[in-house]
C-alpha cells in the first residue's frame, strides 16, 4: 500500500516536471521567434541558459520518476545531465565576456528595469519589459558611460538611474512605467509641481521662474531650460551639464488638469550623486 | 513509452543544445539596438562648452542642388550644391523639440518644404517649455528674408508633424501631441495666403497615434490614424476644409484584411485619388514591404482595390 501511494506521487511529480520542461522548451523557441520577429529578447541574457538548464533537470527528473530503469542506465543519464548543464554553464561564463545584463525588480514585483552592456562595442542600451521576461530595445546610453551605475526605486513605477561618464560628470536617466494623470493626456510634471514643498531639511519652491531647492541651508536655483522630463512622472534638474536633483512624483499624486493643489500629495526629490543617499519624501504645504 | 519518452527528451536537448552553440559568441541574440532613440543626444549639448570646432558646411542630400546642414548646431541652407549658405533664424533645439527622440543629423521627415520657391520649417517656441507653440518659419526668396507665422499654442508634447503647400498660397500643417501612451490629439490646419495665417479645422473624435495625412486640394483632405498594431486602415476624410470627418470605407478583398492595415496619404491621379496602405510594423506578407493599392472615385470616401505595389515602386 505503501509502495502503490510512493508510486502515485512520482507519477504525478514525474508528469509535472516534464510538463514544465515541454513549457520551457517552448518559450525557446518562441524566444527565436519574437526576437526575429519583433526585436524581443530576454530581458536577463542569463535567462537563455537557465531556462536550458532548469529544462534538462526537469526532463532527468521525469525520467527518473516516470520510467523504471536499472542503475547503470540511471548514472549514464544522470552524467549525460551534468555534463549538459556545465556545458550550458560555459556557454553563460563565454557569453558574460561579451553581454553584461543588470536587472532590478520593483518594490511592488510589478516592472523589471532592464539594462544591458556590449562589453565588445561598449553600447549600453536600456530596455522595456515586455510580457514578464521579454524587453524591447528602447534607449541608447552615452558612449562615455563608466560600468559602475546606481538603480534607486522612487516609486513603484519610476526608477532613478544615476552613473557617471568619462568625465566624471553625473547623469540621471529616470525610467517611468506608469502615469498620474489617468492615462489621458500628456502634462508638464514642472508645472504640476507648482508650489511649496517640505521635507527634512529640505525645501522645494517650484513656480513660473524656474525651481529653488534649499537642502541643509545651501539654496539652489535651477530655471525650466534647465530641466528634463522622463515620461509624464519625473524631470531631472541639470546644472553645469551635469545632474544636480530628480523630482518624481509619488503614488498619490493627482494630476489635475485645473492645477489644483491637493494639501496631501507628495513628491520625491533624490540628489545625483553616486554615494549612497537616500531620496526625500516631501509634502505640499498649503499656500 | 520509454522509448518515446527517452526520445523526445533526446530531441528536445539536442536542439536547445544546438541552439546554445549556434548563439555562442553571439551578442545580437541577447542584445538589440534600439531604433532611434540616444539618450546621448539628450544629454550631451556640445553648444555649451563653447569648445566645439566649426565645421566645414555639407549638403545633407548630395544628389540635389537644393539641399540643408545642421552642422554646427545650425540650419543652413543651400541652393547650388554647397557652394553658398544661408543661415535659418532657427535653433536646432527648436526643430526637435517635443515628444521626438530620433536622430537630430537630418530633420524630420515631412516636417518641413524645401524648394526653389519655398523654403518653410516646422518648429517649436522652446522659450517655455510649458506655453510650447508650433510656429513655421519660411522664405519665399532664398532664404534672403524670413517670416514667422504662429501655428498652435500651446501645443504641448509636439509628435507627429507635417507641412506641405499646394501651391504658393494654400497649405496644410497636420501636427498631433499630448500623447500619453497610444492616444494623442491630431489635429490639421490650413492657409490661403501663403503660410501668413493659419486655420485650425475640426478634428475626428478618435484619438489613437496619426500615422500620416494630407490635402490634396483645398477642400479634400486625409487624416491616417492607428500606427499601433492596426488590424485595419482607419483613414478620415473630410471635404469641406475639415468641418467634419468622416470614416472611408475600403473595400478590402478577404485575402488582405489584416495585411494592409495603414493608409498613406492619398494622391490625385486624373479624377480619381489613389492610396498606398502598407503593413505596418509587424506585416510580414511577402518581405512586408509591399503595399496595396488602392482607388477611389468619389473622392475618398469609398476605396477598391487596385493592386499590389513592389517597395521600389512606391519610392
Amino acid at each position: 500500500m505503501k509502495q502503490n501511494n510512493k508510486k502515485g506521487w512520482q507519477r504525478i511529480v514525474g508528469i509535472i516536471s516534464l510538463l514544465i520542461a515541454a513549457g520551457l522548451f517552448c518559450i525557446q523557441l518562441g524566444y527565436l521567434y519574437v526576437h526575429s520577429h519583433y526585436e524581443l529578447v530576454y530581458i536577463d541574457h542569463r535567462l537563455f541558459y537557465f531556462i536550458n538548464i532548469v529544462c534538462i533537470i526537469c526532463l532527468l527528473l521525469g525520467i527518473f520518476l516516470l520510467l523504471s530503469t536499472t542503475k547503470r542506465f540511471k548514472l549514464i543519464i544522470a552524467g549525460l545531465a551534468v555534463l549538459l548543464i556545465a556545458v550550458q554553464l560555459i556557454l553563460l561564463s563565454s557569453n558574460n565576456q561579451l553581454v553584461k545584463s543588470m536587472t532590478s525588480l520593483s518594490p511592488n514585483g510589478q516592472h523589471v528595469l532592464s539594462i544591458k552592456k556590449n562589453l565588445m562595442t561598449e553600447e549600453m542600451v536600456y530596455y522595456r519589459s515586455y510580457f514578464g521576461i521579454f524587453s524591447r530595445a528602447q534607449e541608447r546610453f552615452p558612449s562615455d558611460v563608466k560600468d559602475e551605475m546606481k538603480v534607486e526605486w522612487l516609486a513603484d513605477d519610476i526608477a532613478a538611474i544615476t552613473y557617471q561618464t568619462d568625465d566624471n560628470s553625473i547623469q540621471q536617466f529616470i525610467a517611468t512605467y506608469g502615469d498620474r494623470g489617468g492615462g489621458i493626456s500628456y502634462y508638464y510634471v514642472g508645472a504640476q509641481t507648482h508650489g511649496t514643498w517640505k521635507g527634512e531639511d529640505v525645501e522645494l519652491i517650484s513656480n513660473s521662474e524656474g525651481i529653488m531647492i534649499t537642502a541643509n541651508g545651501e539654496t539652489e536655483h535651477f530655471d525650466w531650460e534647465n530641466t528634463q522630463q522622463f515620461g509624464t512622472l519625473a524631470i531631472v534638474l541639470e546644472k553645469d551639464n551635469e545632474a544636480a536633483w530628480t523630482i518624481s512624483l509619488d503614488e498619490n499624486f493627482e494630476v489635475d488638469s485645473e492645477m489644483i493643489q491637493h494639501p496631501d500629495e507628495n513628491i520625491t526629490l533624490y540628489r545625483a550623486t553616486m554615494d549612497d543617499n537616500e531620496p526625500v519624501k516631501l509634502q505640499r504645504q498649503s499656500e | 513509452m520509454k522509448p518515446l519518452l527517452l526520445g523526445i527528451s533526446g530531441l528536445m536537448i539536442t536542439i536547445l543544445t544546438i541552439i546554445s552553440f549556434i548563439v555562442y559568441q553571439k551578442p545580437a541574440f541577447f542584445m538589440t539596438s534600439p531604433f532611434e532613440i540616444d539618450i546621448t543626444e539628450r544629454t550631451a549639448d556640445p553648444a555649451d562648452t563653447g569648445e566645439q570646432v566649426q565645421e566645414e558646411l555639407q549638403p545633407v542630400d548630395y544628389n540635389e542642388p537644393i539641399s540643408y546642414s545642421l552642422q554646427n548646431n545650425k540650419l543652413h541652407l543651400t541652393y547650388d550644391s554647397g557652394e553658398d549658405w544661408t543661415e535659418v533664424p532657427i535653433e536646432t533645439d527648436q526643430l526637435f523639440a517635443g515628444d521626438y527622440n530620433g536622430p537630430e543629423q537630418e530633420l524630420i521627415d515631412n516636417s518641413y518644404v524645401l524648394t526653389e520657391d519655398r523654403a518653410a520649417f516646422l518648429h517649436t517656441d522652446t522659450v517655455n517649455p510649458e506655453q510650447e507653440r508650433v510656429m513655421l518659419t519660411y522664405s519665399t526668396d532664398k532664404g534672403e528674408t524670413w517670416e514667422e507665422s504662429e501655428i498652435a499654442s500651446p501645443f504641448p508634447g509636439l509628435r507627429f508633424r507635417k507641412v506641405d503647400f499646394l501651391d504658393d498660397q494654400l497649405g496644410y500643417v497636420i501636427i498631433s501631441g499630448s500623447r500619453t501612451m497610444s492616444q494623442e490629439y491630431s489635429t490639421a490646419f490650413l492657409t490661403e495666403d501663403g503660410g501668413e495665417t493659419w486655420q485650425q479645422t475640426n478634428s475626428p473624435e478618435e484619438t489613437r497615434l496619426i500615422a500620416d495625412g494630407g490635402f490634396v486640394d483645398e477642400s479634400t483632405g486625409f487624416l491616417s490614424l492607428g500606427t499601433i498594431s492596426p488590424e485595419a486602415p482607419t483613414l478620415y476624410v473630410t471635404q469641406d476644409k475639415g468641418e467634419s470627418w468622416q470614416l472611408a470605407e475600403f473595400n478590402m478583398p478577404e485575402e488582405y484584411e489584416p495585411v494592409f492595415v495603414i493608409a498613406e496619404t492619398p494622391v490625385r491621379d486624373g479624377e480619381q485619388l489613389t492610396v498606398t496602405l502598407n503593413q505596418g510594423p509587424n506585416g510580414d506578407y511577402a518581405g512586408g514591404l509591399v503595399k496595396g493599392e488602392f482607388i477611389s472615385d468619389d473622392n475618398g470616401e469609398t476605396w477598391n482595390f487596385s493592386k499590389e505595389v513592389e517597395p521600389d515602386e512606391t519610392e
